[in-house]
């Protein structure tokens, strides 16, 4: 995959309802190990999906090879976003395009600048826009103001990339990023994992104001406490590469109680499909 | 006729000339480089050798040697004199000049030593062994020209900036500078060596550091394809000293560079950060010695090599640590970034340690470019080709954030460093 694109482009509006990424029989291979075996998804802009699931059940490499990580290969099935085929698209395309995968253990850069990688990736979308760039002077007033969003200290711009951070700081720096990053679809993988109370409150405010009637979110989590703070639309439960179940909060909440047992006996024939 | 009979004739005609441009009569001149003709010329033989091509060297053409210099691209404000930094560059002559061409107006706290105190070799021959003076040093030594002695003294920081630009090609520079560096002064060092042109930069630094003086020295280093930089260094340090040295060398043809520090008492700080940058066909050469000759001295030396093209680095971090040098603590770390597949990269740590009580690590790396780190970049918009120099610059970064924001101005070190505008979408 190859950056497509030659010219920048002025994103077409959204409109609530509007269906933001589909997912058909999605199968997808690591290492030479079948991981995804057949899902199906799809989301519309509006709203918020949570999926749950065991280790291992494929939520993280979903999420990845939606954002389009290399060492994941697509054996089956398609991702089309916003009526474009995601697939043929390279990871920076997608970015640009608007997909944000915030990552469970966000990669450490030494050496290289917080705010000037900030600044580059901000460009790049607003870009895809056919937004003006941001300088070093206006990027850094702004990114001082969508700070406020993660409650984050400036000091962190001057450091290097994740370097040094605690997790909860590394997950406001996923946070930040999307919120300068503006994306209509936010994959958040286990953003949750690492944080305290207050830290928790902090990101999952982040989150939900970031959440918007044009944009669509998918939380990936084992916990109930974040969907206590941002309520999905649907739950989705994934075993053995595929959705086994969907469901309102209330399937959250009930597998919060029962484990995933309860659901590998269930018959989830009756659920809802989004 | 063989490389090594080849190198032999052309040593032969590199110092008939120089033997002609010396203005000496040629009986005194054949006396002092009597020693010289029996020089060993490297060959790949040997160790200190193996992995270092002359070639870029001799095949500049002693017949048309010159020292021809051009006027080095000062940044803004650094060419100021003041009462406390003085900027000099160096003359078709050997001389050191202030950038409009005038004599050096020397600040408070540097002062030129008489010029019979000024012999070249004094301080290398403390730091060495006799008879081991390396390639540069040598060819620096056989060729004519004056020194720069210069006495540093007070505790208040003096700032030297030195500045060296050969622009038309077979020239030959060779300049020499001694630094005597009092009880509790303190200097910083600045250099700025470019050639833009087949030629030859062969500097020799000797300094030596009196008890609690500290020396900051920052060297930036860029060459071109077919130009050659020798250089060599020997500071010789006296407990409580500092020496802190960072580097930046790239774009050569051929680069050597051996720094030889020697803690005369231990007791001593020495930090040496280098960056060598490997690209084209380019061959950038560390060889590093630091010998401790008393107790509880400290060494921290980091250096980083990224290589690229056919571009190839050598690194060769010698430590020596006798019985006499107990407690010493001293680490080494030598990261190296290969980008392509037919870069090299050769690194030895050279550690030997006699003294039992000591502290003493090293370390090597060799990787490519991280996969989840590019992922991660991309993941945010950023193209593969931005991202991936974008991870080359913080690799650089690391030995950067060491230099003096004035070593940072040169617009060479700039270009080095330039971050692409995101790719066009």
């Amino acid at each position: 995959m190859t950056s497509t694109e030659t010219t920048p482009v002025c994103e077409t509006p959204v409109q609530t309802g509007d269906v933001l990424l589909s997912i058909e029989n999605l199968h997808a291979r690591v290492e030479g190990k079948e991981i995804l075996r057949g899902v199906s998804l799809r989301i519309r802009a509006g709203e918020i999906h949570a999926l749950m699931g065991r280790n291992g059940s494929g939520k993280s490499t979903l999420s990845k090879v939606i954002a389009g990580h290399p060492a994941y290969t697509v054996t089956a099935g398609a991702i089309h976003y916003r009526d474009q085929d995601l697939l043929a698209l390279s990871p920076e395309d997608r970015a640009r395009a608007g997909v944000f995968l915030g990552f469970q253990y966000p990669v450490e850069i030494p050496g290289v600048s917080n705010l000037e990688f900030l600044r580059v990736s901000c460009n790049a979308r607003r870009q895809h826009r056919g937004q003006e760039e941001l300088d070093t002077f206006a990027f850094e007033d702004h990114v001082r103001d969508t700070m406020a969003i993660v409650q984050m200290d400036p000091a962190f711009l001057e450091r290097s990339v994740n370097e040094g951070f605690s997790g909860g700081e590394k997950k406001r720096n996923e946070v930040l990023q999307m919120a300068l990053l503006e994306p209509l679809v936010a994959i958040l993988d286990e953003t949750d994992s690492g944080l305290d109370i207050d830290a928790l409150r902090i990101v999952a405010n982040g989150v939900k104001t970031l959440a918007l009637p044009t944009t669509a979110t998918l939380l990936i989590t084992h916990y109930q406490r974040l969907l206590d703070a941002i309520t999905p639309d649907f739950v989705h439960v994934m075993a053995e590469g595929r959705i086994l179940r969907t469901g309102d909060k209330d399937l959250a909440m009930a597998l919060e109680q029962r484990g995933y047992d309860w659901i590998d006996g269930a018959d989830g024939a009756d659920t809802p499909q989004p | 006729m063989s490389n090594a009979s080849q190198s032999r004739s052309w040593l032969e005609a590199l110092l008939q000339v120089l033997a002609q441009r010396s203005g000496q009569p040629a009986s005194q001149w054949a006396a002092q480089w009597a020693g010289a003709r029996d020089w060993r010329w490297p060959t790949r033989r040997s160790e200190a050798w193996r992995f270092t091509d002359l070639r870029c060297l001799t095949q500049l053409d002693p017949a048309r040697l010159h020292n021809r210099t051009a006027a080095p691209p000062w940044p803004d404000g650094l060419s100021q004199g003041s009462s406390r930094h003085v900027a000099l560059q160096l003359d078709g002559h050997g001389h050191w000049r202030a950038p409009q061409g005038e004599p050096p107006s020397w600040p408070h706290g540097l002062m030129p030593l008489p010029t019979e105190d000024v012999t070249p070799g004094q301080v290398a021959h403390t730091v060495i062994p006799s008879g081991t003076l390396p390639l540069g040093a040598q060819l620096n030594g056989v060729t004519p020209g004056p020194s720069l002695g210069l006495q540093v003294s007070g505790p208040d920081p003096v700032h030297l900036a030195l500045a060296i630009q050969a622009e038309q090609a077979q020239a030959w520079l060779a300049p020499r500078v001694l630094l005597v560096l009092q009880p509790d002064a303190r200097l910083c060092l600045s250099w700025h060596v470019a050639a833009t042109a087949q030629a030859a930069v062969l500097p020799m630094v000797e300094a030596r550091l009196a008890p609690g003086a500290q020396l900051e020295e920052a060297a930036v280093a860029q060459g071109c394809p077919g130009a050659t930089f020798l250089g060599s260094s020997f500071v010789r340090q006296s407990p409580r000293s500092v020496y802190r040295r960072a580097n930046v060398t790239w774009g050569w043809g051929l680069s050597r560079d051996e720094p030889f520090i020697r803690q005369s008492q231990g007791q001593a700080e020495t930090h040496l950060h280098g960056l060598a940058v490997a690209r084209g066909q380019s061959l950038v050469d560390t060889h590093s010695t630091v010998y401790f000759d008393g107790p509880a001295g400290q060494l921290r030396q980091r250096h980083q090599a990224l290589a690229d093209d056919q571009g190839h680095s050598v690194f060769n971090g010698r430590v020596v640590v006798p019985r006499a040098a107990q407690q010493t603590d001293a680490s080494q770390l030598s990261r190296n970034l290969l980008l392509s597949t037919k870069a090299r990269i050769d690194t030895k740590p050279q550690l030997e340690i006699v003294a039992d009580d000591v502290q003493c690590t090293h370390g090597a790396t060799v990787s490519c470019l991280q996969d989840d780190e590019l992922f991660y970049l991309q993941s945010r918009g950023i193209g593969r080709e931005q991202a991936s120099r974008l991870l080359q610059r913080g690799f650089c970064e690391e030995i950067l954030q060491r230099l003096p924001r004035a070593a940072l101005a040169w617009s060479s070190l700039q270009r080095l460093l330039e971050i692409p505008v995101p790719d066009q979408p």
